[in-house]
Formats: C-alpha cells, structure tokens, sequence
C-alpha cells in the first residue's frame, strides 16, 4: 500500500507545490507581517504568485495519460489537466488584480488574502481530480472554507460581514446535505470511489428498481446533486450568489465566478458521468439508472437557472450584483453541455469555460478599476464613463457584448457550440430556450453600455478619469483573446476536444 | 456477561467507592495538617486521635447548614454541576489497575480492575473532557457574573490544558503499544517505569493534571481574592460540598492515572523473583500502589503550598505556547528514537 | 432477552428520549445537555456495535469538545428561552413533514434489509468484523489506504483555524 503511495507522488507535483505555497506564505505572513505595515502583503502576495507560476509551469511536463493516484482518491487525465490549467491561470491573474484593488490593501491583514487565495487553488486543483466521494468532499470543503473567509475579507464593510454570514450558512447545510446523500450512497454500494461504484451499479445486483433501494438511490443522487448545484449556483441553490459577490471584494468575486465555477463543474461532470453513465448506450443516456430521465432533470435544472439569471439580472441596479445573476444564467447555459454528456457536449462546455474566464474577469477587472477610481459600482454612476475613459468604455463594451453572445466575439462561439452540441441530441426546445434568454440578456448589458456611451454624467463632470497604464495594458490583454477566438477558435475547440477524448472510464 | 460477572463489578465498584471516599476524607484533613507544618503550625489536631475525625466534623457541619439556591437560577442544573463533576472523577478509576494477578473469586479468575477495556487511556481523556462541563454549569446556572467569569475561565484552563495532557500521553501508547491500562503497567517491569523512559512527557502531564485539577498553581478559578468564589460562589450546604470533595476526589484519580502511566501502577521492582504465594503478591502489589498514589497527593498538595499562583494570561500563555509544542517535540523525539533502536 | 438486547433497548430509549426532550425544551441550556446525553447514548451504541474507537471519539470530540464550544456560544450571548415548540409548530409543518418523510425512508431501507438477521445473527461475525472497530485497525487503514484525505484535512483545518483568527481578530493600534 504504501509503495502505491510512493509511486503517485511524482505525478502529483503541482499540488504538492501548491500546498507548499499555502504553508510557506503563511509562515513568511506569520514572521514578516503585522505591526501595521501595510506593504508586507505585498510580499506574501509576491510568494503565492511565485508559487502559482511554478506550478503552471510544472503542469505541461506532467504525464497525462490517464491513472489513478493515491489508490483510487485521484485521476489524473487530460479533462482534470485542463481545468487546474483555468484554475491556476485564474488565480495568478485574481493575485495580480487584488495587489491592483484599492478595497484589498485597504484591510489590515492583507498577506492572509494570498495565503487564503493559495488555500483554495489548491482545493479546486483537487476537486478537478477527484475520484472519490471522501476527496469531493475534502476538497469542496477546503474551497467553500476559504471561500467564506475571503468573501467576509473586507471586515469593515457590513455587506462583506453578511455575505459571508449568508455563504457559511448556506454552504454548511448544502454540504451537510451533500455528506448525507454520500453516505447513503456508500451505504448501497460498499465503495467509496466513483469507479466502483459504477461497477456496483452496473452489475445491477444491489439496486433493485423495484424496491426502497431505489429510492434510497434516487433520494442519494438528488441530495449530492444539492451539494454540486450549490457550488455551480445552480438555481434551487443559488440563494448565496448575489449576496455573497456583491459583498465579496471585487477580486474574489471574480475567482469565485470563473475558478470555483469550473472546479465544481469539473467535479459534477465526473462524478456523474463516471459514477452513473453506461457507456454502452449512445448518446450519454444516464444508463446505470433506469426509470427517471435524468437528462429531463437537469435540463429543467438549466431552463430553471439561466431563466432567473436573465430575468432578475433586469433589475439590478449594482454592477456587482447584476455579474452575479449573469453568471448565475451562465452556469445555467453550461449546464445544457451537462444535459448531454455526450463528446460534443463535453467539448462545448470545455471550450465555453476558456471563452467565460477572458470574458468575466475582464469585466470584473473594469468594474474593479472604474470602483477603485470613482468609488462606486452603481450603474447611473457609468453615465458618460465611454467618453471620460475611452479604453475602458471600449474594453467594457467588448466584454459585454461577448457575455451576451453575439458574433463576432467569443461568446457566440461558445453559446453556438452548445447550442449545437444540445440540438444534436434532440433537445431542441432546449436551444431555444437558451437563444432567448441570450435575447433577454441582451437587455440588461446593453443598460450599461447605453449608460456609458449615450447618457451624461449625473453631475455633469466631463472630465478625463485616468487610469494607470497597467489597467489599460491588462484590460487591452483581456480584449485581445474575445475578438480571436471569436474568429479563429479552431485551436481551442482541437484542445477541448482531445481533454475529452482521453478522459478516464 | 451473566449475572455473577455482574455480581463481581458490583463488588468492585463498592471497594473502589468506599476506598476512594475515605480517602477523600482523609485528604481533608491531610491537606490542613501538610499545609501547616509548611507553614510552620499545627494544624487541627483535637477531633479525634491527632485530629483524624476532623473531616467527617468539617461535612456535618456543612451538611447541617441551609441550602440556599439564588431565585433566577436554573435550578436543576445547579443540582446537576456538583454531580458531573464528582461522577466524573469516580468514573475515571473504573479502569485503573490496582494490582497485576487474579483472583479466584465464584469460580471465575477476576482482574483487579473495574473494566478492562481496550481503549483506556482514550477512555480517560474522554471523561476528563467531560469533567469542564461541571465547572461550566455551575458557573452559568448560579445567575451571578462572578461565578460565571470564573466558570468560564476555569472551563477554557481545563480546555487547553487538555491537548497538553493528551499529547504527553501519546508518547506512553507509542512506547507501551496499546491503550490498554494493563497493558501499560504491565509494560513498566523492573525498574523502566514510564517516568525514566518518557520524562519530558512525564513533566508535562503532571503539569497538566495540576491544571485540569484547578489545583495550585493554577487555581486562579476559585482563589479566594481574585474572583470571590469563583464558580462555587452561590454553593451552600451539600452541593458545596460535594464541589469540595469532588476536588479532592479528581486530585485522587489525577495521582492514580499518573501513578498508572507513568509510575510504574502496582508494579514493585523485581517482585516476582520472590515467587510469594498469589495472595501476598497482589497485597503487595496494592500497597505498592496506594503508597506511589499516596506520595503523589502528598506532591500535589506540597506544591500547592510552596508556589504561588499563575496569572490566568500567563496561565494560558503556558498552556498555549509552551506545553503544547513541548508535547508535540515529545512525540516526535519518541517517534525518532523509536525508529533508530 | 440476552443481556445485549437490555443493553441495546436502554441505550436506544435514551437515545431517542433524550432527542424529543432536546427539541422540545424551551431553555438553550438544557437543549444543550439533553444533546450530549443524546451523543452519550450514541456512544453506547457504537460500542455495542463492536466500535470502539468511534465511540470513544463519538464523547472525547463530540460530547467533550463541540458541545463546551455551543455551549460557551449560549452562555456568552445569553440567549433567551425560545417559544415552546407548540406555539413554533404552526409556522413549520411543512418542512418538519417533509424531514420526517425522509427519515421514513432511510428507517424502512434499513428495515427492509435487516429483515433477515437477529441480534444474535449479527454476533457471529468473522473475527475480522470484530476487529474492524479498534484503534489498532482504524489506524493502520487511515495511514495506508487513506493517508492522503487525511494529510488533506491537516491542511483544511489548518486553513480554518487562520481563518478564524483572521476574521475576529483586531488589529490594536
């Protein structure tokens, strides 16, 4: 058993450096800050970077065929590689927004932020690989924990006290929830890991579909459902999403909405496609449970979620609370790839996920910024922001556009690729569900984009807001992979389609 | 598990209850006598042959005072906080080894422990995390902010010092191999007794069964000058009395589970070179015993009058950051030699 | 009536008695001690179960620990008696039916299943089973087979503790 161990551990080096980072930026913020030196954060800051950049750089000589590490706690293949590549791409790019963002460095622990940040990359590196029911839960645990402590991170404000508030209790009854429904599926099948599990399940000689067992089976699936649904804001559990990125600083709002977002969907989409997919059957039909079309469950799922997104978005008035309802309806579009497991569908959620992480933080990156320089994230405060910063209009509108998914931005790319991969497998109501709420989308980011370009300024000031050139250099880097991939999105839907391919039984 | 296993426990129980409550008696007066020749007096030496009675005159007198309960307390668990504690202290010694052979009592070979279970050490600190509850309830039920600072404070001492005492222990199971408390006697044959073997872990538990008894120098708690009563203020008549013996009571399993685990318990160096006839070996083995936890009250109570008290930062300031990364090294300097040897 | 099924049917009524007087009990406090009689009784069971080393953490961690905390918790916010659950009931029917239309489930699985075995059936076990339950057992498996979950919780807890301080601490001036 133990050699087993020694084995896995080569392969197992970027977790191993990023759970070195954790531990060696919270020794360095133990011995070297406090005392009231603000730029000490910097220094840890600098660690955790120095950290995330060696482990991305360690990742492409990783071999990648695919095994099981550990026993049988951890897979590594090519679908978990791709997303702990968005992951740690996101975290570096969140440290380097939160050392720009005025609302971080204003609090009086700044170094314990990147230790936190550290603390749940490590985790979503985790839950990417997964592949037992003990380690999704460690690990959505380690991400949900540091994600409470982050989103309360801004002490002083009241909205940073109660969206954590909110996202700890939330968060520990869905995992609660979750915890039951996993017991109760080792209970049925005497295995911890997925794979086993589908082997039980296949063999079809505990569950008998005309007995408890079944429902106790069903009750299981739904409950852990719970506990996936809360991590991807999907709608019966998005209760925490507004509250918690509205109160959240800027920067966490964004890793939260792109990296957590994808961590739990790479959990979700492995768990149930190993776990309960018979891959005899074509087309992803969930075969090892027969009797409830699942794929009518999460579909419903999806319409449920991308419907209130898009329409409660209308309403919103606060720029961070409106991003948190239009990436409570992306989750919702991402989870029609979810409805069809099949390769295309796979491939489209994949490629969507690269498209969504330029789009967000870029525009989470604008709304940090313009709050930074005129103190406000209040939509009637963007009046006249297109001529009063140029490039900062332009780079919103780009971003904004491409989130509602017209051409010839990356967004259409991607909502084209699911909406093609769903239509494929028949579900075609579904697509059209989903070209209408795009319509109404259309709505409520266009109400910032006529703020900016076609209103004056409430109190009339027309001058210049100057940014510093490194926002307008970051800014300009995130508009430049929108436009490509809107036209030559080749290269990526090649790369997601191979992280599919190779993706582990 | 028949009805004369069931007999047999009983007749155990009943020896251990009557033993440890004259004990705890005597321990009244012992503390008095010890206290004054330290401090260079008499001490009481009228009720009874050089004062020996004058316990069982100290609980008359509290027995026949009034029992006064504040209104807005909560009554039942007033009633309930002296009895968790003194039912913890007894329960503890259910495990404790007293003496290393059998007897044949109805037919049947009986160990000289209570309960032989293969968990005992675990199942001590568990009874020891249950004991804080006896000092919190107290102190909250008694509606007074003095008895609750002190409750609260006397609960969160026993808390950290807790982790303190479990860790030293963690290097007796690695050296011993097994939870088992007869085990862990038996282990320490001839003169290896678990103090030469482990001594830093034997510093630290003594240390900290001074603190989780609230004994000095750690009963800033309950001191006099500093907090009034501290958690016992509102007692009055039985219950406080019951508190007072509940200490004495815990101070004497505290020495037994020491004597246990690190002094060797019953265990008389090279005894069974003698080859004695059962019956004197296990008289020995149990005097042998009662005499180690004889010296250790007398430690306990020695120290209590030659030191003075800890601050309560300073209190868990010794807890926090001194004993607990003791402990910890403990464990891992064990484990290292154990590797090499 | 063996010895074993006293045992069990005592340890099992006050189990359950303790958990009605838990939830009924206007008072927070004795709540709070009716629970850590419920986790008592708990611990009895696992015994009987042949778990020891689980029982024993079920008081030294549950019972012993989590409870002082929610304890401390009442006591320093002093909190009020609640309305007794008769008055609270009107308001929370349908969520209570619904939890108990789900233990329903759970009981009659378990039910269903055992329905074949005894008290005395579940005796004869392999030695195996009867050694699954001690500390021996459970630690050469957690540092073996699950060594890696458990390296994983030092870190999350490590990673809960400095967020704890960080969110309550002050800085002084």
């Amino acid at each position: 058993m133990i050699e087993i161990i020694f084995e896995s551990i080569p392969s197992f080096w970027p977790e191993i450096t990023l759970s070195l980072t954790f531990v060696i930026s919270m020794i360095v913020e133990f011995i070297v800050g406090g005392k009231g030196k603000k730029s000490t954060g910097m220094t840890t800051g600098l660690i955790v970077l120095l950290g995330f950049t060696v482990t991305i750089l360690q990742m492409p000589f990783q071999d990648l065929e695919p095994r099981l590490l550990f026993g049988t706690m951890i897979t590594l293949d090519p679908f978990a590689a791709f997303f702990k590549y968005l992951i740690v791409a996101a975290g570096i790019i969140v440290i380097v927004f939160s050392m720009q963002s005025h609302e971080v460095r204003r609090q009086e622990t700044v170094g314990e932020f990147f230790c936190f940040i550290a603390a749940m990359t490590f985790g979503m590196f985790l839950m990417a690989g997964a592949s037992n029911l003990l380690m999704i839960y460690l690990s959505i645990e380690l991400v949900s924990l540091s994600s409470y402590i982050l989103a309360g991170f801004s002490k002083k404000l009241k909205r940073s006290g109660e969206a954590a508030l909110k996202y700890v209790l939330f968060g520990g009854a869905a995992s609660g929830v979750m915890l039951y429904g996993m017991s109760l599926l080792y209970g049925l099948t005497g295995a911890l890991d997925i794979y086993s599990i589908q082997s039980t399940l296949a063999a079809g000689m505990v569950v008998d579909v005309h007995d408890w067992s079944f429902v106790v089976l069903m009750l299981s699936i739904i409950m852990i459902l719970v506990g996936f649904g809360y991590k991807i804001s999907a709608v019966p559990f998005h209760f925490w999403t507004p509250d918690v990125y509205e109160g959240a600083p800027v920067s966490v709002t964004a890793y939260l909405s792109v990296a957590s977002k994808a961590a739990g969907f790479a959990v979700m989409v492995r768990f149930f496609y190993v776990a309960f997919f018979d891959s005899v059957l074509d087309l992803g039909k969930w075969g090892s449970l027969p009797l409830v079309d699942w794929n009518m469950i999460i579909a419903l799922l999806s319409v449920l979620t991308m419907t209130l997104g898009n329409v409660v978005a209308i309403w919103q008035d606060n720029l961070k609370r409106m991003l948190a309802y239009s990436s409570i309806a992306h989750a919702g579009y991402i989870m029609m790839g979810l409805v069809v497991m099949s390769d295309l569908g796979l491939t489209a959620m994949l490629a969507y996920f690269v498209i969504y992480f330029f789009m967000n933080l870029g525009a989470f990156y604008i709304v940090m910024s313009v709050a930074d320089r005129i103190g406000s994230e209040h939509i009637d405060d963007y009046r006249g922001l297109g001529k009063r910063a140029p490039v900062i209009g332009v780079g919103f509108s780009i971003f904004l556009v491409s989130l509602t998914g017209l051409p010839p931005l990356a967004g259409f790319i991607g909502k084209w690729m699911l909406f093609s991969a769903v239509i494929e497998a028949h579900y075609i109501w579904l697509a059209v569900i989903g070209v209408l709420n795009s319509a109404i989308s259309l709505y409520y980011y266009a109400r910032v984009f006529r703020n900016m370009y076609l209103r004056e300024p409430l109190n009339g000031d027309e001058s210049p807001i100057t940014f510093s050139p490194l926002v307008i250099v970051i800014t300009i880097l995130f508009i430049i992979p929108n436009i490509i991939f809107g036209v030559y999105f080749g290269p990526l839907i090649s790369y997601a389609q191979r992280s599919v391919e190779l993706f582990l039984q | 598990m028949d009805f004369t296993d069931i007999l047999i426990s009983l007749i155990k129980i009943v020896v251990m209850f009557g033993v440890v409550l004259l004990t705890v008696a005597e321990l009244v007066y012992t503390e008095r006598r010890i206290s004054a020749f330290i401090q260079n007096r008499l001490g009481p030496n009228r009720v009874g042959w050089k004062g020996l009675l004058q316990p069982y005159a100290d609980v008359l007198k509290l027995l026949l005072k009034e029992d006064i309960v504040p209104t807005a307390a909560n009554r039942f668990i007033h009633t309930l906080a002296p009895v968790i504690s003194i039912a913890v202290a007894f329960s503890t010694l259910a495990v404790v080894p007293i003496a290393g052979e059998t007897i044949r009592l109805f037919g049947r070979e009986v160990q000289m422990v209570i309960a032989d279970v293969n968990i005992g050490v675990l199942y001590i600190l568990a009874l020891t995390s249950m004991g804080v509850y006896g000092l919190t309830l107290s102190g909250w039920s008694s509606n007074n902010k003095y008895s609750l600072l002190g409750g609260l404070r006397s609960s969160a001492q026993m808390i950290s010092y807790e982790l303190a005492m479990g860790l030293s222990v963690i290097g007796v199971i690695m050296v011993t191999g097994s939870l088992r408390l007869t085990d862990v006697v038996a282990h320490q044959s001839g003169w290896m007794w678990n103090m030469i073997l482990q001594p830093v872990g034997f510093v630290t538990f003594v240390v900290a069964a001074f603190a989780e008894t609230n004994r000095a120098p750690f009963d800033l708690p309950e001191a006099e000058p500093e907090l009034v009563g501290g958690y016992h203020t509102e007692y009055s008549s039985f219950k406080f009395a019951l508190f007072f013996l509940a200490e004495y009571a815990n101070m004497i399993t505290a020495s037994a589970v020491i004597v246990t685990l690190y002094l060797g318990g019953w265990q008389v160096p090279y005894l069974e070179l003698l080859n004695l006839p059962v019956g004197v070996t296990i008289a020995l083995q149990i005097l042998a015993f009662m005499l180690k936890v004889a010296f250790m009250l007398f430690v306990f109570q020695w120290v209590r009058w030659s030191v003075p008290r800890f601050r309560y930062d300073q209190l868990m300031n010794l807890g926090w950051k001194v004993m607990l990364p003791i402990a910890l090294a403990n464990v891992i300097v064990t484990g290292i030699v154990m590797l090499l040897l | 009536m063996s010895s074993e099924l006293i045992v069990f049917l005592i340890l099992a009524a006050v189990g359950v008695l303790s958990g009605i007087l838990m939830i009924t009990r206007p008072n927070p406090v004795n709540s709070a001690l009716f629970l850590i009689l419920n986790f008592m009784a708990l611990a009895g069971l696992y015994i009987t179960l042949h778990a020891q080393f689980v029982a024993i953490i079920q008081i030294l961690v549950y019972a012993g620990a989590i409870m002082v905390l929610v304890l401390f918790v009442i006591m320093l916010l002093n909190l009020e008696d609640e309305e007794p659950l008769r008055e609270q009931m009107s308001k929370r029917h349908y969520g209570s039916l619904l939890v108990a239309l789900l233990a329903l489930v759970l009981i009659v699985q378990v039910i269903g299943w055992n329905s074949g075995g005894t008290l005395e059936t579940m005796r004869e076990q392999s030695p195996h089973a009867l050694r699954i339950g001690t500390v021996e057992h459970i630690g050469s498996v957690l540092f073996t087979e699950h060594v890696y979950p458990f390296e994983l919780t030092s870190i999350l807890l490590l990673a809960a503790i400095v967020g704890a301080i960080v969110m309550a601490k002050k800085r002084f001036p």
